[in-house]
C-alpha cells in the first residue's frame, strides 16, 4: 500500500521558461528509501515542500497521502529548523503542540533520542552539539510524532563522513522498523546500503536510475600535475602554532603553515574542526582566539589591514549580496578599491553570466548567489582568497565553473584556501592541509612521502 | 537526567549556559523583577540611582559568572556615551555634560535586567510566564525573538566583516563622517534584513511542520 503518491505534478514558477516539474510522477511505500539527485535548482527541495504540502505557489496534478499518515522533513540546514536552547525542549516541542500533558512528555522525549543514539543529558544546550549531533536531534524531534515518512534534504552535503556514518546507522534502523524515506542529494551515489530507489530528477521528471549506474561518491583530493612552485615571498607564513579560544578547549595544533603566490591549498576537516576559524583567523577577523604567531603578506592579520590584497568567502555568502543588480553587486569592490571597472564585465563573460548582469542578484538560484558572491571577490583579483565551503549544495555544472575560475586566478598568482570537509576531486591542489584528532598537518605534492603518509592515513 | 553519553563529543565546547531558572513561578518573579528595575532606570530620581546601580552591578557579576558577555553591552554603552556626549557638548556646553552622561547610564541599566534575564531564564519558560497574559503564538514569537538574539549579533558581525573586506566605508574612522553612514545601512542593515525575513519564515515553517498552532491549549516542557 502507498503512503504517498504523486500523479501528474505540473508545476513552475512564474519567471522560469521552463516548467519545473511536468508530468512528475512518485509512489513511496512503507519502509522504502528513495534517494532524488539532479542538479542545483532542478527542483529537489521544491518537490519535498510539495510533498509537506507547503508549496505556497499553485500547482497541477494529485497529491494523495495514506490515510493518517505522517510526514516528517531535516531541511537542508538543520540550525534554521531549531527553535529551543536545550536538546529535552527541542524534542518536546512538537508534544507541546499536541497538547501532551507534561509529565508524560519525558518518555517520548527519551525515547526518541534513544532512537537516534543521543544518549546526552536533556538539559545540554544544543549551541554544545556538533553539526551531526544536530541532524540527529532534528530527527528526534520529528520521530514524537511517529512520522511514516521522513524527508531530508541534502544531509551529504552538510555532514562530513563521521556524521554520514552515524545518520546512515539511524536511517537504517528506522527503516527496519517501517519508516519511509526519501532523501535528496547532488551525488548519486551517497547512501548505497541504504537507498532501495534511485532517481534522477531532470527535464521536470523522475528518470529511473540503476544502482550499477550510480557513480562513487568524491572523497580524494586531486594533486596538481604541474605544481606552482613556490615563487616570492610566502603570502601565509608561520613556525607553528595552537588555535584556541580563549580560556576553552583548544582547536588544534600545527607545527607549519606555508603558502605561496599561486598556490592552492586544501583545508580539510570534519565539521567543527575549527577550519572557519583559521580562515577568519588568516583574515585577522576571529575576535576570542589566543594569539597566533601567523603573519599574512609579512603582517599581522586586523580586519581591513590588507584591502584588496585579501579576500574572504563566508559560508552562505548570498548574504553579503545587496545592490540591485548583478553587475552593479560585482563592480561595487571595484570602485571602493580604485580599480577598473570593465573587470567585472570581463568576469561575468569568463563565467557565462552576461546575461544575468541586468537582473536583481536577490531573484537568481541559489547556485548563480553563490557564484555571483564569489565574482564579486575574484573580480578585484587578490592576492590571497580564502574560501569557506565554497562548494556547498553546488552541483557539477556550478563546481567545474567555480573551479576553473579558481585556476585562473591561481595562474595570475593568486594564493587560495579552500576549506572543505570532504577533499574536492574536481579541484586540483598543490597543498593539503588536513585536521584530524587536534592536529593540522601539512602535506605538498613536491614531498611524495608526505603524500604516501598522508593515503596512509586518509 | 543523565544518560549514558554515545556519539561524537563536539570539539568545539562553548561555555555552557545555565538557565538557572527553570520555575515557572520563580520565572514570572524575575520578569517582574526586570520589569520593575528597567522601570525604575527611567522613573527612579537621580539620588536612588546609587541603589539601582548597585543591584545592577549584581546582575552583571552574576550574569557574567553564568557565562554571559559584556562586550555587547560595552560596546552599546561606549557608543551611546560618545555620541550623546558630543551632542550634549555641541547643543548645551560642558556645564551640562553631566546630564547627558547620566541618561546614558540610565539607558544601560534599563538594559542590564533583560541581559541577565536572557541568561538566567530559558526563552521557552519566559514564554511559558506569559502564555498566562498573552495569546500563545505572541508567547512563542517572543520567546523565538529572545532566543534568535545571539545569532543575529553574530549575523550582523559577519556581514559587517564581510562588506569590509570588499572595500566598503563602513569602519569606525570611515563612519566619523556622516556622508559613510548611508553605506552602513545599505551594505549591512538590508542584507541583515534580508537573512532575517528568510529566517523568520524558515522558523515559522519549521514549527508548522511540527504541529505549532494544532492545539489550542499547548502544553510545556517542564524541565
Amino acid at each position: 500500500m502507498a503512503l504517498v503518491r504523486l500523479s501528474q505534478i505540473h508545476f513552475n514558477f512564474q519567471t522560469a521558461a521552463q516548467p519545473l516539474f511536468e508530468d512528475l510522477n512518485l509512489t513511496i511505500a512503507p519502509g522504502e528509501c528513495h534517494l532524488i539527485h539532479g542538479y542545483t535548482g532542478c527542483g529537489k527541495s521544491t518537490l519535498l515542500k510539495l510533498l509537506l504540502g507547503i508549496l505556497e505557489r499553485p500547482w497541477e496534478g494529485e497529491r494523495e497521502i495514506a490515510e493518517g499518515a505522517t510526514l516528517g522533513v531535516v531541511m537542508q540546514d538543520p540550525n534554521v529548523q531549531l527553535l529551543r536552547q536545550t536538546l529535552g525542549a527541542e524534542v518536546a516541542f512538537a508534544l507541546e503542540n499536541l497538547g501532551v500533558a507534561s509529565n508524560e512528555m519525558l518518555l517520548q522525549v527519551r525515547s526518541a533520542l534513544r532512537r537516534v543514539g543521543l544518549y546526552i543529558s536533556l538539559d545540554t544546550p544544543i549551541a554544545s552539539l556538533s553539526l551531526g549531533q544536530r541532524y540527529r536531534l532534528m530527527i528526534a524531534a520529528q520521530l514524537v510524532l511517529e512520522p511514516d515518512l521522513l524527508l531530508l534534504d541534502e544531509p551529504w552535503a552538510q555532514l562530513d563522513d563521521q556524521g554520514v556514518a552515524e545518520l546512515s546507522a539511524v536511517l537504517n534502523q528506522l527503516k527496519q522498523q517501517g519508516v519511509a524515506l526519501l532523501i535528496v542529494e547532488h551525488h548519486r551515489g551517497v547512501f548505497k546500503d541504504l537507498v532501495t530507489h534511485r532517481w534522477q530528477l531532470s527535464q521536470g521528471k523522475l528518470h529511473g536510475v540503476a544502482p550499477a549506474q550510480a557513480e562513487a561518491s568524491p572523497s580524494q583530493e586531486c594533486w596538481r600535475e604541474s605544481p606552482a612552485w613556490p615563487q616570492g615571498e610566502a603570502v601565509i607564513d608561520s613556525h607553528g602554532f595552537t588555535l584556541a579560544f580563549h580560556e576553552r578547549q583548544k582547536l588544534f595544533d600545527a607545527e607549519s603553515l606555508l603558502l605561496f603566490p599561486g598556490e592552492i591549498a586544501a583545508l580539510v576537516g570534519d565539521n567543527g574542526c575549527g577550519k572557519s576559524t583559521l580562515l577568519k583567523s588568516l583574515a585577522g577577523i576571529q575576535a576570542d582566539i589566543d594569539p597566533l604567531g601567523i603573519k599574512v603578506f609579512g603582517k599581522k592579520p586586523k580586519l581591513g589591514r590588507f584591502g584588496a590584497d585579501l579576500a574572504l568567502l563566508h559560508q552562505r555568502p548570498s548574504r553579503q549580496l545587496f545592490e540591485n543588480t548583478v553587475i552593479e553587486e560585482i563592480q561595487f569592490s571595484l570602485r571602493r578599491f580604485g580599480l577598473p571597472l570593465e573587470w567585472a564585465i570581463e568576469l561575468l563573460g569568463q563565467l557565462g553570466l552576461t546575461t544575468l548582469a541586468r537582473h536583481s542578484p536577490h531573484t537568481l538560484s541559489y547556485g548563480q548567489q553563490h557564484l555571483i558572491a564569489l565574482a564579486s571577490l575574484a573580480c578585484f583579483r587578490p592576492k590571497l582568497l580564502l574560501l569557506d565551503d565554497p562548494f556547498a549544495g553546488l552541483d557539477e555544472h556550478f563546481t567545474s565553473k567555480i573551479v576553473a575560475l579558481l585556476l585562473e586566478l591561481s595562474r595570475q598568482g593568486t594564493a587560495i584556501v579552500v576549506a572543505s570537509h570532504r577533499p574536492i576531486a574536481e579541484l586540483p591542489i598543490d597543498r593539503l592541509w588536513r585536521v584530524a584528532d587536534a592536529r593540522l598537518e601539512c602535506f605538498g605534492m613536491a614531498t611524495a612521502c608526505e603524500k604516501q603518509a598522508y593515503s596512509r592515513v586518509g | 537526567m543523565w544518560a549514558r553519553r554515545g556519539g561524537r563529543a563536539p570539539i568545539i565546547c562553548r561555555p555552557k549556559r545555565h538557565f538557572v531558572i527553570n520555575d515557572v513561578r520563580w520565572c514570572a518573579l524575575a520578569l517582574l523583577l526586570v520589569l520593575g528595575l528597567s522601570s525604575g532606570a527611567f522613573l527612579l530620581p537621580q539620588t536612588w540611582l546609587h541603589y539601582l546601580a548597585l543591584i545592577n552591578l549584581l546582575l552583571l557579576v552574576q550574569g557574567r559568572y553564568l557565562g554571559g558577555r559584556l562586550k555587547g553591552l560595552l560596546v552599546i554603552f561606549t557608543s551611546q556615551l560618545a555620541i550623546t556626549s558630543l551632542l550634549y557638548l555641541l547643543l548645551h556646553g560642558v556645564e551640562r555634560l553631566p546630564e547627558g552622561i547620566t541618561a546614558v547610564c540610565r539607558i544601560l541599566m534599563a538594559m542590564i535586567p533583560g541581559w541577565w534575564l536572557s541568561i538566567a531564564c530559558s526563552p521557552q519558560r519566559i514564554g511559558e510566564v506569559l502564555s498566562h497574559c498573552l495569546p500563545h503564538k505572541w508567547t512563542f514569537v517572543l520567546a523565538a525573538c529572545f532566543g534568535i538574539l545571539p545569532y543575529l549579533g553574530q549575523e550582523t558581525r559577519e556581514i559587517y566583516q564581510m562588506q569590509v573586506m570588499r572595500g566598503a566605508n563602513i569602519r569606525l574612522k570611515s563612519l566619523w563622517r556622516p556622508r559613510h553612514w548611508h553605506e552602513l545601512i545599505y551594505c549591512v542593515l538590508y542584507p541583515l534584513l534580508i537573512q532575517l525575513l528568510k529566517l523568520s519564515k524558515q522558523m515559522a515553517t519549521a514549527a508548522r511542520l511540527r504541529q505549532f498552532g494544532r492545539h489550542p491549549k499547548p502544553t510545556h516542557w517542564p524541565f
